[in-house]
């Protein structure tokens, strides 16, 4: 389910380790993220510390590709 | 009424084409491809074929799209001219186009060894959303693989092997994979991660040629050392050759891509280029370049469309690219240009984490990270200011990288 980036303004995000992706999933590659997005993503990977919305380019439900595939939740 | 003609419906095709939208809502906008199918992820077809991810999340267009913005798309077409001077389109069976301006986005095909049976069945070759799905289905019923050609596109094969549940050999000539960008001690990170997976490289090798079965499906690699390597699945990954036949004559500068200025206008009126196939004026280099990542692509072709809508160089093309390995537990990122230079500086920090930056006249013109990839928006900063720094080394080569570390900047 995918939630207007204006209701999440000021929620925390966390990043979600996933094993399958379902076909009607918003799926982008690490390439795509922007350099600050992509330091944000691999941050939050290494300190496995919460992201809030204002600080990275994402919505809850998106899926990255990184060495894993992350979902993006609402925490 | 301006017409524009886009050859070419991937990243850079697309973005001219929403940008173009965008910047002259009356103008006709076609987009021609031979593809079969509108916008797709170039870059996620890889885990389509690794298995991982299903077909529907990798379109990224579908037809509707462009009948949203009014832009004619013309799947499966084949250009098989371009009069430069007459501004025709010529089609093999559709028909004539005339453009004002022309956007020529088609990408690359990629080459095949020059050896014996190397088109036989069972050898893959690796660009269309189209490949990806043969590699899948012939990979989940093969045993044993080879692959060939040690770079950024060979090292998919690998990862397509690995995931499913292939043996397989990675002949590469050289010492190490990608020997242009990475010294021994990256490159055996790399190989662990290889070996990982279940892929084994195989150093001072290649292909000499291939020999097939009765039914001309491929059964082993010999190399040039006459070792034998038995194989149901190969995967060849040598490199590009740019789709650019259809322009002969049509007196387009070409020198291993399409020669562009920062505007991506090409060296005949009203022609531009963008994408893979491009050989830009690098304005942070300060040479020509080429970059194949997507990023750049999309780019390239959002900066052709605004110098086109304007009929003026009204921006041009300033871009640090990225390009990530994401097949192993530990990330990847190559960022600029890593194989251009003419100073390093490297340093290993564990059995996973390896940094090397390349400089020129003293700036960072690329670099390849593993493990941490922290430092990438420190360094891609310094190569956007076009900074001297190459004298601090020790500064960047720090764990965790200081801008404010380094000594102020000089006055030339």
């Amino acid at each position: 389910m995918h939630m207007a980036t204006s209701e999440l303004r000021g929620s925390s995000l966390k990043l979600t380790r996933i094993e399958s992706v379902s076909a009607d999933a918003t799926v982008r590659h690490v390439d795509q993220l922007e350099s600050e997005t992509l330091d944000t993503f691999y941050t939050a990977l290494e300190g496995n510390r919460p992201i809030t919305t204002a600080e990275i380019g994402l919505n809850a439900g998106d899926i990255i590709v990184g060495p894993e595939y992350y979902r993006v939740d609402l925490m | 009424m301006t017409q524009y003609v886009i050859i070419g419906d991937g990243i850079s095709g697309s973005s001219a084409a929403e940008t173009l939208r965008e910047k002259d809502p009356d103008a006709q906008i076609t987009v021609i491809t031979d593809e079969g199918e509108p916008l797709y992820n170039r870059i996620l077809i890889k885990e389509h074929a690794k298995g991982k991810l299903p077909e529907a999340p990798i379109s990224i267009h579908d037809e509707g799209w462009y009948e949203e913005r009014d832009i004619d798309l013309s799947l499966n077409t084949h250009v098989t001219s371009v009069d430069t001077d007459a501004k025709v389109v010529h089609t093999h069976d559709s028909g004539d186009l005339e453009y004002d301006k022309l956007l020529v986005a088609t990408g690359g095909t990629p080459t095949q060894l020059p050896v014996d049976n190397s088109d036989a069945d069972g050898i893959h070759h690796f660009w269309t959303f189209e490949d990806a799905r043969g590699i899948r289905e012939h990979a989940e019923q093969s045993d044993t693989g080879v692959i060939v050609g040690a770079g950024l596109l060979g090292i998919d094969f690998a990862a397509v092997c690995g995931a499913q549940g292939i043996e397989a050999n990675y002949l590469m000539r050289g010492d190490r994979w990608w020997r242009y960008a990475l010294s021994a001690d990256g490159a055996e990170i790399m190989h662990e991660g290889m070996r990982d997976v279940g892929v084994e490289p195989v150093f001072d090798s290649g292909v000499d040629h291939f020999e097939t079965d009765d039914d001309g499906h491929v059964t082993a690699a010999v190399d040039p050392n006459d070792e034998r390597y038995e194989c149901d699945f190969a995967g060849v990954a040598i490199g590009l050759s740019f789709n650019t036949e259809f322009l002969r004559g049509a007196g387009l500068e070409e020198e291993n891509g399409l020669i562009v200025d920062e505007f991506m206008q090409t060296n005949v009126d009203d022609v531009y280029a963008a994408g893979d196939l491009t050989r830009f004026y690098d304005v942070l280099l300060g040479e020509q370049a080429q970059n194949g990542s997507w990023g750049s692509a999309k780019e390239q072709g959002r900066i052709a469309a605004v110098n086109m809508a304007a009929d003026d160089e009204a921006e041009q093309f300033e871009w640090v690219s990225s390009y990530s390995i994401t097949h192993f537990d530990f990330p990847f990122l190559s960022f600029g240009h890593p194989t251009l230079g003419d100073d390093y500086a490297e340093r290993k920090y564990s059995d996973t984490e390896w940094r090397r930056i390349a400089f020129k006249d003293g700036k960072i013109v690329g670099g390849v990270l593993i493990g941490d990839l922290s430092p990438q928006t420190a360094f891609k900063q310094l190569m956007r200011e076009q900074r001297v720094v190459a004298d601090q080394k020790e500064v960047l080569l720090e764990p965790s990288v200081d801008l404010d570390e380094l000594a102020p900047t000089q006055e030339q």
